[in-house]
């Protein structure tokens, strides 16, 4: 079931003109070697970041060296077979960077091209390759001699390779004539005036070679004008094979047609995950991550794993429920089904409430020319009626029925069903809104017009002169910019190693952004949009200043902590907003004084006076738990009057922990023979760790 | 150690937020939702109506208890109150206040609960009211009093305090003036400590008047600028149950962000999740002993030397061409940020241009943020109005968090549409249609087969409008949730099975086959020749199983050199991982290779140069 075309593979030689004359360039302008690297440089990071399968060979020419299988007499000299077919990786990438320098010699391009063409017979014999192509980047500033040119035709077509040439001047526009599809900067004037005489008749064969209809052909003048380069850029957009999902499509038990689905459209993630290693040795096995489990309680008693059991929430319940039993007492089904529910009103099913990550094309089953007639019927009719069908979809027995709407899709060449998932009742929320029809809210006639003209000159979606839509933004056209800004950080990572990350790239940044000529038009109606709708930002609470104040932290604090931090803070605004604590109360006297300092509502002073006095009340009554709390109370004493002040008022600080030792003391020496201390409920191992609690944290608290 | 715990701290935000964009709620929590039932159990509301329709009070039951069933399923830490006013006998906590009983007080609802509505349900439930609690007296002021106990006795922090009042009597008082003052005092003094007043008024014969009472009463509508929508009383479960759901659920944004149409030109908005994926919730560890919920605490530690180690002496890596790449934790945030959270406008487009197979996320909402930016919903609600009257929706480029990639949207405007009864069906705002990227698109190769003839068509035409129904987007529930749910409800209530689920995404078969009769027949006679069965399996699905391949070292070695490792299938690679005892994050294909290539590489010890 699957298109047995797309498991076939290709093979690619890039043969590069290294030579001498690569290297000349007018002043100011850019080298012909370094822009034919820098496309070379492009194109391998493409195949590397996207994992073909396909392969790839690297052939130099006019190296000094000569390095190539047909070296013989003489023949083939300074020609350099730099990696051989396999499957492009970053080595050959680094090679690229650091090792390919322009040389000193001069080759005769015809002989390159021979040397690629012997090594893709050569190398993909027993290989299922499909696409032989050769990518010949060169100024063709070396003589070449033709004498074997339509040798050279004949066995390119017989071999079937395409050949592709990539030059680094502009053709003259009546030089080029012959349509070339892959030509990309037809409209700009020429400026291949200044060419030699090698050059010219170079020119000659290429157009020969290209009469014969395998070529195609592309200039690189200017990496930043020519979007022949920027199509390089793109890394390769991830292609994955569709897997076919055949089925059958029914309407009641009588009624079924054959049918396969595939993925149309879902959202596409990037397969690889980090992995962690450790940043010494970079190892991955030299990390290793282990869960353990324990019990809520003050001791966190490890737990084994194999006295785990699950269970699940069931309001306030919690309910143990095994593994075996779940899967025993599971909703089941028959698996694999797409049957038809009923049909209703297109306009019944709303563009907003598709859920799920995916569309999927039913198209009538490979080879079936009945089924494909009988969805055609069904297509049809719905297309007519405006109807789509409701669904029970099922992908396979292990995976969870949906219920979907099926619309019709009548394309030029095709027709299929068009699958999205639907919601049920538990997904949706039914949230009302206040009304905007509102005589506070509801915009004058000036407002509207404002909006009316910012609404026509942002309109991207405009007639040209000859009456043709052009858009001018496709979203559906750009590459997901987070894999390529992705690919683009790996692969510098990877091939500079120690230095810091890129910039992003100019023509990804532009492609996120409004286009220019947009931009230019709605300037104007901006500003009038300005002036019509006064907006006033109201004053945001003193969130960040109080979160710096507090915390003491620099600037460069990451934005996840910060956020953390925010949100601690609102809990305690959301503390105030209770608004009901007036005084230092009983029940948690430390969090009552938080408060209260930062609703500002009483003086600093009374405020500690009253957690003094509530921490005397709490020790006379002479029990751990009050002990603790006492604690907690200096503790927040402590940490308040820090912010307010800067540095605590030490004397009162230091009284109250005296105070609490004092009684703590007094716990821990008292009547020691007896089990429990004289006048409170106080075992003796209760007053050891109280006493040593209270120890720790004055410790503690000296220390910073 | 602090460092440390600021390290697990940011890692368990990271599982947070990825959890949060599934499930569409990013919120931050800051206290626990509350609700109040207050149901007036007086004779009328007993009353059965017209034909056996269910009385007003087995309508309420209904109700609560389908919000009971939602909050179990959709947010188990609200707290909810049942509480019964004019009653005979009075329960409540100090037993201070005559003819108020309450059934539950507030707290999270579980199994027992649910059963406990059961049993008030119906006939019987009638007769156990009557038994219970019986119909006396009324004084709403003393309910209303009770209620707000009810609220000051939790220690937990509040964010949101809703009551609902269900009464089909428009005079609970009679007209006594003493009483009906005490009731608005009373309700004032709730609504000034937060609490959201509603009337979800019942029929009764002669209509319901608000404004003779409950007007005073209940809280005023969120916009204050106008006097609300004045709702008619409910007369159908179906209609209390919308507007109960409507109610009972606070609205949260997932963000507040910008929507900027320029420079200097930003709009406050807020984003909506209003459908998100229900799942079955993940299950909890519990200790086996004491069926106590365990904690589980995950370290990172150096192999060798068995030391913890801290979040600096660990990088991130990933393996492309055979090289392992590493970067700093901090430099894989930073990769992902564009730019700041956000909507830029890029421009508009006409309807037709938003494509129906454009679909990669579900949508979400957008409403303005008047109290963030003032001036931000009239200039919202202008350019609502614009884009629904030119037939245009707004492209954005949307940043919906920090660190996150951009992703366009489709702005698409829908103005607000109200029912017969006053109540909002769909509110006004923009619906946020994600659009995919290139990489999201798969390229097909269709079939293609010849069209239908116009008869062939026009007989399945027949077909179709003999199965036509009303869709209605809220009429199937979840099989796979509902019946996890009766397994629970079984389970925790000691039942003997759980309760029978409708499984309303089953197609009706008989009743379809029925309906169509000799239509299948003679379409399947206008498009299927004699002998062809569209049941049959096609022949190629039928491959044996193949036997168990293996590769030898040699040719390891040769798919390592060569990065062609992705040619051999799972099987054989996991064979390989096993046979050379390497370690692999998971199953999927890729970290299978990426793992082979790293450990291979070493032990073939393959010649770099």
């Amino acid at each position: 079931y699957l298109w047995s075309d797309q498991s076939l593979l290709s093979a690619l030689v890039l043969c590069m003109d290294v030579g001498f004359s690569m290297s000349n360039s007018a002043p100011g302008e850019e080298p012909p070697f370094e822009l034919a690297k820098k496309v070379i440089q492009k194109f391998v990071q493409r195949q590397v970041f996207a994992e073909t399968k396909d392969e790839l060979a690297l052939v130099l020419f006019g190296t000094d060296a000569t390095n190539n299988p047909l070296d013989q007499d003489d023949q083939y000299q300074n020609i350099t077979v730099h990696r051989h077919l396999m499957i492009p990786d970053f080595e050959l990438l680094v090679e690229i960077e650091n090792q390919i320098h322009p040389e000193n010699q001069q080759a005769d391009w015809l002989d390159a091209l021979v040397v690629c063409m012997d090594l893709l017979q050569t190398e993909t014999q027993g290989k299922k390759c499909n696409r032989l192509n050769i990518v010949l980047l060169t100024d063709l500033n070396t003589q070449a001699s033709p004498d074997n040119l339509d040798v050279i035709i004949e066995n390119l077509k017989q071999a079937g390779i395409t050949l592709q040439f990539f030059l680094p001047f502009r053709l003259e526009e009546d030089e080029e004539g012959e349509g070339d599809a892959d030509r990309r900067d037809s409209g700009h004037p020429g400026t291949g005036k200044g060419l030699s005489r090698e050059q010219k008749s170079g020119l000659e064969m290429v157009r020969h070679v290209m009469l014969e209809g395998f070529l195609s052909l592309s200039t690189y003048v200017s990496v930043s004008e020519s979007d022949a380069i920027e199509q390089l850029c793109m890394f390769k957009r991830i292609e994955r094979r569709p897997m076919a999902w055949p089925c059958q499509l029914t309407i009641g038990s009588a009624l079924s047609i054959r049918i396969v689905g595939y993925k149309a459209v879902t959202e596409e993630k990037l397969k690889k995950m980090w992995i962690t290693v450790d940043a010494q040795t970079t190892k991955r096995d030299d990390v290793k991550r282990e869960t353990v489990y324990c019990l809520d309680d003050d001791n966190e008693t490890e737990v084994q794993k194999d006295d785990i059991i699950q269970g699940f929430r069931y309001g306030s319940d919690i309910v143990p429920f095994s593994k075996v039993d779940q899967d025993q007492m599971k909703y089941k089904h028959d698996g694999k089904c797409f049957a038809v529910l009923g049909f209703a009103k297109q306009s019944m099913v709303q563009r907003h409430q598709f859920m799920g990550n995916q569309v999927v094309k039913m198209f009538a089953a490979k080879d079936d020319e009945h089924a494909g007639v009988a969805l055609s019927a069904l297509i049809r009719a719905l297309d007519e009626l405006q109807m789509v069908a409701i669904v029970r979809y099922a992908y396979d027995r292990r995976s969870n029925p949906q219920v979907g709407a099926a619309f019709p899709c009548i394309k030029q060449d095709y027709e299929c069903l068009m699958y999205v998932q639907l919601p049920f009742m538990e997904d949706l929320r039914h949230f009302t809104f206040p009304s905007l029809e509102n005589k506070k809210l509801t915009p004058s006639d000036a407002q509207l017009s404002a909006v009316d003209s910012l609404i026509d000159s942002m309109m991207l979606v405009n007639k040209d002169e000859n009456g043709e839509q052009k858009d001018l933004f496709k979203p559906h056209n750009i590459p997901n910019p987070a894999f390529q800004r992705h690919f683009q950080c790996l692969h510098h990572r990877a091939v500079s190693p120690g230095t810091p990350l890129p910039a992003m790239e100019p023509w990804l940044q532009a492609t996120l952004d409004r286009p220019e000529v947009i931009r230019e038009r709605c300037r104007a109606p901006l500003e009038e949009m300005k002036r019509k709708f006064p907006l006033t930002e109201v004053e945001k609470k003193k969130k960040l200043k109080t979160s710096a104040q507090i915390f003491g932290k620099d600037a460069e604090e990451s934005d996840a902590k910060n956020e953390k931090d925010e949100a601690e803070e609102d809990y305690n605004l959301a503390d105030i907003a209770e608004g009901s604590v007036t005084s230092v109360g009983s029940v948690d006297p430390a969090r009552d004084f938080r408060t209260l300092i930062k609703q500002k509502s009483l003086p600093f002073r009374e405020v500690c006076q009253q957690l003094t006095h509530r921490i005397e009340q709490l020790l006379s009554n002479k029990d751990t738990l009050y002990y603790m709390k006492s604690i907690t109370c200096i503790q927040a004493f402590r940490e308040q009057s820090v912010k307010v002040n800067k540095h605590p008022p030490f004397g009162e600080y230091m009284m109250m922990w005296w105070f609490l030792l004092r009684h703590a003391v007094w716990l821990f020496y008292g009547d020691y023979d007896k089990d429990e201390v004289e006048g409170s409920t106080i075992s003796k191992t209760e007053a050891n760790q109280v006493y040593r609690s209270v120890y720790v944290s004055l410790i503690n608290s000296k220390r910073s | 150690m602090a460092e440390w715990n600021a390290f697990y701290r940011n890692e368990d935000e990271e599982e947070e937020q990825e959890e949060g964009e599934q499930s569409g709620e990013s919120y931050r929590i800051t206290g626990r939702d509350s609700l109040v039932f207050l149901v007036d159990a007086s004779k009328e509301m007993f009353i059965k109506g017209e034909d056996g329709q269910p009385s007003n009070f087995d309508m309420t039951m209904q109700v609560v208890r389908s919000v009971y069933m939602s909050k179990i399923i959709s947010s188990h830490r609200d707290l909810v109150a049942l509480v019964f006013y004019g009653t005979e006998q009075s329960k409540n906590p100090r037993n201070s206040f005559k003819h108020v009983y309450v059934y539950h007080d507030l707290d999270e609802p579980g199994a027992k609960r649910v059963q406990d509505i059961d049993s008030l349900r119906g006939e019987k439930g009638a007769q156990l009211a009557a038994e219970t609690m019986g119909s006396g007296e009324t004084s709403l002021g003393d309910a209303l009093w009770c209620c707000a106990n009810l609220y000051s006795d939790i220690k937990l922090r509040l964010s949101h305090k809703r009551l609902m009042i269900f009464t089909c009597r428009d005079e609970p008082h009679g007209g006594d003036s003493v009483k009906d003052r005490q009731a608005r005092t009373k309700a004032g003094d709730l609504k000034e400590t937060g609490v959201v007043i509603d009337l979800m008024h019942l029929m009764k014969p002669g209509g319901f008047n608000v404004s003779l009472f409950f007007c005073d009463v209940i809280s005023p509508p969120e916009d204050e600028s106008e006097l609300g929508l004045q709702e008619e009383p409910c007369e159908k479960l179906d209609d209390l149950q919308k507007r109960v759901r409507a109610k009972e659920q606070k609205k949260r944004a997932m963000a507040r962000l910008n929507l900027c149409l320029g420079e200097g030109l930003n709009v406050a908005v807020g984003i909506y999740a209003t459908a998100v994926t229900a799942r079955k919730p993940s299950a909890i560890k519990l200790y086996r002993e004491t069926n106590e919920p365990v904690r589980s605490k995950t370290r990172t530690f150096h192999t060798q030397t068995g030391s913890l180690l801290l979040p600096s002496e660990i990088k991130k890596a990933q393996v492309y061409g055979k090289k392992q790449i590493v970067m700093e934790r901090d430099e894989v945030d930073a990769i992902k940020k564009f730019d700041d959270p956000g909507l830029l406008l890029i421009g508009f487009k006409p309807m037709e241009k938003l494509k129906l197979h454009h679909h990669i996320q579900p949508a979400v909402f957008l409403y303005p943020e008047e109290d963030q930016v003032k001036g931000s919903a009239c200039l919202f609600s202008a350019l609502l109005k614009k884009c629904s009257e030119r037939n245009v929706f707004a492209l954005c480029r949307c940043i919906a968090r920090r660190n996150y990639p951009p992703r366009f949207a489709a702005l698409v405007p829908q103005h607000e549409e109200v029912d017969e009864g006053n109540a909002q069906i769909t509110p006004p705002g923009f619906n946020v249609i994600y659009l995919p990227y290139a990489d999201d698109f798969r390229t097909l190769d269709p079939p293609h087969y010849p069209a239908a003839s116009q008869v062939q068509v026009d007989k399945m035409k027949e077909i179709i409008s003999k199965l036509r129904f009303k869709y209605r987007s809220d009429a199937f529930e979840n099989p796979v949730i509902q019946q996890h749910y009766r397994n629970l409800e079984a389970l925790a209530l000691d039942m003997m099975a759980p309760e029978d689920i409708e499984d309303l995404i089953m197609p009706k078969v008989e009743q379809i086959d029925s309906r169509l009769g000799p239509l299948v027949d003679e379409f399947k006679d206008l498009v299927y020749p004699e002998n062809y069965n569209p049941e049959s399996k096609p022949c190629g699905l039928l491959t044996e199983k193949k036997p168990k391949v293996e590769v030898t070292e040699d040719e390891l070695k040769v798919h390592v050199q060569n990065g062609t490792l992705a040619k051999l299938t799972v099987p054989v690679l996991k064979e390989a991982c096993k046979q050379f005892g390497v370690r692999t994050a998971g199953t999927k294909k890729q970290e299978l290779i990426d793992a082979l290539v790293i450990s291979l590489l070493k032990h073939f010890a393959i010649d770099k140069a």
